[in-house]
């Protein structure tokens, strides 16, 4: 280990580790654009300027190798002056188009602005002009005139994602960033560079000008797109979830995450989802409540004939969520009729090198590992012939929330349809059920979605990820732990409401989203520092 | 007597012979390489250093010492001649390999034996049409004589050499820019450290260095260490070509012995100023060196240490000389629009700060001058200067942290007046938008 002193901080280091290494890791801060901790050295942008003892000239922070005994500072009126003029190399050709731009409120210009600049322009010239909305790929929009050429998108496809779209064309100041003649930025991890575009310069068609950053409160959680569980923070306001941006785990995504994984937050929004309990009673639909819905549900199952019931659960679910319906279904209902539906079963155990996995449930390894602790080890088969020979009757399925995912959801629909009581527990609307003309019956209940619940993933490398709830889009909604109480004759338990909760309550109506207690806007405070 | 040339690279430069291999053997080529591959390559790098040869390219670093620096093991390494030349002003590589295409072969094997390379590349600028079919032919030569290829002169000694054609970008002749050209990437300069003789060309080890100083390496070889060192003075040792242009009677190359006087330069070899014209100002390194006013010129000396003195630099010895009948604000305006054109647009500072000073210069030409531009070009160059990856920032900064102070008068009165203080100069400035399309 090295020691070296930054603004008087004593500290040790690794040998090798470069000096803006040493001040991200121990929060420090330091002004930089081109330097990302999960790519190559760029040093282009010449902001992190340091002053090391003994050396007259400030040095950038990003090519420095800390050596022993090192003294560092960035706090110097030297180094202040040093950064104060980097940033105004970055903006005298900037269009500073903030109101109209979507960067605002988490753009690296402002951030640094803020702590360096706050002096007035002495740029009289005519700005340079170049290129805007440009049309990079299906995903992805660029502004020529906003891009500080920082070389971080370049790096990206070059490095991660291996595509090679991106370069920089031209030179001097008329350089612009750009893709070759029918080589668009299409790739399945193409909206990174949106994420680590310190400016507006590269934006996400799919979020750009839905709402201001602002607007939105931020919370951490674990993508349930696939089975790499992905560690994101997704971005709600009271008008549902807008978007969904990695965050650092190096176990895990490292710093990145997959197109389709931001996706994942549209299948909890309002518009696809099941808002209300449902049961076809004699060529009829009828509205009611969850939970009531789930006692009658739970009532019938009492009833019927133990090795007339089954239980269908998908790899959606959290881990404590499948240990109370498995306990209910084997010690209440008496029955080890417990199915594992896999979707695409062809691609299962697939895996493109970098993130994206074949197995489309976060937790498939925490469903088998509670199926196993029951001692359950009943096949696919099982439950076809089953309810084929009528031997199977009353059938509950937990059905996926990430519908996109699940190719053969119509299918095995048609499937189910056959047992004479039929419970779909889901989160998502599900047309197949909606369309059904004959004479069983169904329940459909409302389930809860990642995003509203506190639970663990476990991920394909058997890694338990626990998260918090985030917030509360269909209030009503129940989780699978809620329905298998329900279900087995009980109550939930009394939940006593903080002022807040009664507040909203009161005042929003049951299918509106209600934000959880978040106050401080984290994500702006730490933009600037990555 | 009248002021000479010391004629010493460029003794046989007259003759036409001297370009094809018989006439460049007959007077003494060649001969020096079958001493070389009898040598330890060890020596010859000690010879080198012991000459004291600085590197001609601009920075007049040792080149035994950039030797020293390889690793000391069997990895591939690589040389590679600077014959980019893109500093306005000089033109001495071209005669060089117009008229001695051999000279440089010869002392690029010899370079090639001392540091152990087996193979080497020219990256000759792209718009020397006429030196890359010379020294192509002479690469042919070479071969067939069987001085390059496989077991040189029966030595054991294997190399390889090759002309790379660049694309006329000045950048390129910065040596890690040209390594990304030579790589087939953008013409961009590369992060040091890692420095190129430890991780160069195709991340090996490789050694890049001008022209004029391959060459030498023959005559240090030739004439021994001591020899040459007792050429020019106690820490620029040997000879020079400089490359002598503007408002002089005989512009031209002319070979001197380093510490020879500028005044000299210009008004003996150089045949002085047009009649009835007055020296103001001489550039002496090539345009990103900072100017000498006339005062300074007559006592400047042409060497490294010298001219580092006085705040300016021998650079690549291109001397630039300019007479009364020039206006300074035009002639900066000149050299901002030529660095903005080349910055290759990597580094924020030297990417915005080369075009706003451009874009500066340009408005004073206009008449739309401010009195604060003059502080401000000076602010804008001083916060360029030392910040980018590469000297290019540099480059640019220099000549305006010398022009404006030397000529603020001038600045002053365009910036007043609205028109040149020298007359007849009757520049109407034109606007950027102009300029580019």
């Amino acid at each position: 280990m090295l020691k070296c002193t930054i603004n008087g901080v004593a500290l040790e280091v690794k040998p090798g580790t470069t000096i803006i290494e040493a001040m991200n890791n121990n929060a420090q801060r330091i002004a930089h654009y081109c330097w990302h901790p999960g790519l190559s050295v760029a040093g282009v942008c010449r902001l992190c300027m340091v002053e090391i003892q003994g050396n007259p000239r400030v040095q950038i922070a990003c090519n420095t190798m800390v050596t022993e005994g090192m003294v560092i500072n960035n706090t110097s009126d030297k180094v202040k002056d040093a950064v104060k003029w980097g940033l105004d190399f970055h903006l005298i050709n900037h269009p500073l188009d903030c109101p109209v731009c979507d960067q605002a409120g988490e753009c690296g210009l402002q951030d640094q602005y803020m702590e360096y600049g706050q002096y007035d322009s002495e740029m009289a010239e005519k700005k340079q002009k170049k290129h805007k909305v440009v049309d990079l790929g299906p995903t992805v929009v660029l502004d020529s005139e906003r891009c500080i050429l920082c070389s971080r998108c370049v790096r990206f496809t070059d490095e991660v994602s291996k595509t090679n779209e991106l370069g920089i064309f031209n030179r001097g100041d008329h350089a612009e960033i750009g893709t070759h003649a029918g080589k668009p930025l299409d790739n399945k991890y193409s909206l990174n560079t949106v994420d680590i575009c310190p400016v507006g310069a590269l934006t996400s068609k799919d979020f750009r000008f839905k709402q201001r950053v602002w607007y939105l409160k931020d919370s951490e959680t674990v993508c349930n797109g696939c089975s790499t569980g992905c560690n994101v923070k997704v971005y709600f306001n009271k008008e549902g979830l807008f978007r969904v941006k990695p965050i650092y785990n190096a176990e895990v995504n490292g710093h990145w995450m997959c197109d389709e994984g931001r996706d994942t937050y549209k299948f909890v929004n309002l518009g696809a989802r099941l808002t209300k309990a449902y049961q076809f009673v004699s060529g009829t639909w009828i509205e009611n409540y969850a939970g009531a819905a789930a006692k009658v549900a739970g009532a019938n199952l009492k009833s019927a004939k133990a090795e007339e019931i089954g239980l269908v659960l998908t790899g959606q679910h959290t881990v404590e969520e499948y240990e109370s319906i498995v306990s209910t279904f084997v010690n209440t209902f008496k029955t080890k009729n417990i199915f594992h539906w896999v979707n695409n079963k062809e691609s299962f155990e697939s895996f493109d090198g970098i993130l994206l996995r074949g197995d489309k449930n976060p937790n498939t390894k925490g469903l088998l590992q509670v199926l196993e602790k029951h001692g359950i080890n009943a096949s696919w088969s099982q439950l076809e012939e089953g309810l084929k020979s009528k031997k199977i009757k009353h059938l509950v399925v937990a059905g996926p929330e990430n519908t996109f995912v699940y190719p053969d959801l119509e299918q095995k629909m048609q499937l189910f349809l056959t047992a004479e009581n039929l419970v779909v527990l889901t989160a998502a609307k599900t047309p197949a059920l909606e369309a059904y003309k004959g004479s069983n019956k169904i329940t459909a209940i409302p389930l809860k979605t990642y995003i509203e619940k506190d639970g663990t993933f476990i991920n394909f490398q058997g890694r338990a990820q626990k998260f918090k709830k985030a917030t509360t889009v269909v209030s009503e909604a129940l989780t699978l732990s809620d329905a298998a109480t329900l279900m087995a004759g009980q109550d939930l338990q009394l939940h006593v409401a903080s002022p807040r909760e009664v507040l909203v309550a009161e005042h929003i109506r049951a299918d509106q989203v209600h934000l959880e207690s978040r106050t401080k806007n984290e994500f702006v405070f730490n933009r600037g520092r990555l | 007597m009248a002021i000479q040339e010391t004629k010493y690279l460029t003794e046989f430069y007259h003759l036409p012979e001297f370009k094809g291999i018989d006439g460049y053997k007959k007077n003494g080529g060649y001969v020096e390489l079958e001493k070389a591959l009898k040598m330890q390559p060890q020596a010859i790098i000690d010879e080198v250093k012991a000459s004291g040869l600085r590197g001609r390219g601009g920075a007049g670093f040792s080149t035994g010492m950039k030797w020293g620096f390889l690793p000391k093991n069997n990895e591939p390494r690589y040389l590679l001649c600077n014959a980019d030349e893109g500093e306005p002003g000089t033109f001495k590589d071209r005669m060089m390999m117009e008229k001695a295409p051999h000279q440089l072969i010869e002392g690029m094997i010899i370079s090639g034996f001392a540091i152990g390379s087996k193979k080497s590349y020219i990256y000759v600028r792209g718009e020397y049409d006429q030196s890359i079919n010379t020294l192509e032919t002479a690469i042919q030569e070479a071969y067939k004589a069987g001085y390059l290829g496989k077991n040189i002169l029966g030595s054991g000694f294997d190399h390889d050499m090759d002309v790379y054609r660049g694309a006329g970008a000045y950048i390129c002749g910065e040596e890690t820019g040209m390594i990304s050209s030579l790589e087939g990437l953008k013409g961009q300069p590369k992060l040091k450290p890692p420095f190129p003789a430890v991780q160069g060309y195709l991340k090996k080890p490789t050694i890049v260095n001008n022209v004029e100083t391959l060459a030498v390496v023959k005559y240090v070889i030739r004439d021994g260490a001591a020899h040459y060192k007792k050429i020019g003075t106690e820490k620029s040792t040997g000879t020079k070509l400089f490359s002598l242009s503007g408002n002089v009677m005989k512009p031209g190359n002319f070979e001197v012995p380093l510490g020879f006087p500028l005044k000299d330069m210009v008004f003996g070899l150089g045949g002085g100023m047009k009649p009835g014209r007055q020296l103001k100002a001489v550039i002496p390194g090539g345009s990103s060196a900072p100017v000498l006013n006339a005062e300074e010129s007559n006592r400047a000396l042409l060497d490294y240490e010298n001219l580092a003195q006085m705040g300016t630099m021998l650079g690549s010895g291109a001397i630039i000389v300019i007479d009364d009948s020039n206006c300074m604000v035009q002639c900066l305006s000149n050299l901002m629009h030529f660095y903005h054109h080349e910055s290759c647009g990597q580094c924020t500072p030297c990417r915005e700060g080369t075009g706003w000073l451009d874009k500066i210069t340009r408005s004073i030409l206009s008449g739309k001058g401010r009195l604060q531009d003059i502080e401000l070009l000076l602010k804008v160059a001083d916060n360029m200067k030392g910040k980018t990856i590469c000297a290019l920032s540099d480059a640019a900064a220099l000549p305006v942290l010398s022009f404006v102070p030397k000529f603020r008068d001038e600045f002053e009165y365009f910036v007043r007046e609205g028109k040149s203080k020298v007359k007849g100069t009757a520049y109407k400035g034109h606007s950027y938008a102009e300029m580019h399309h």
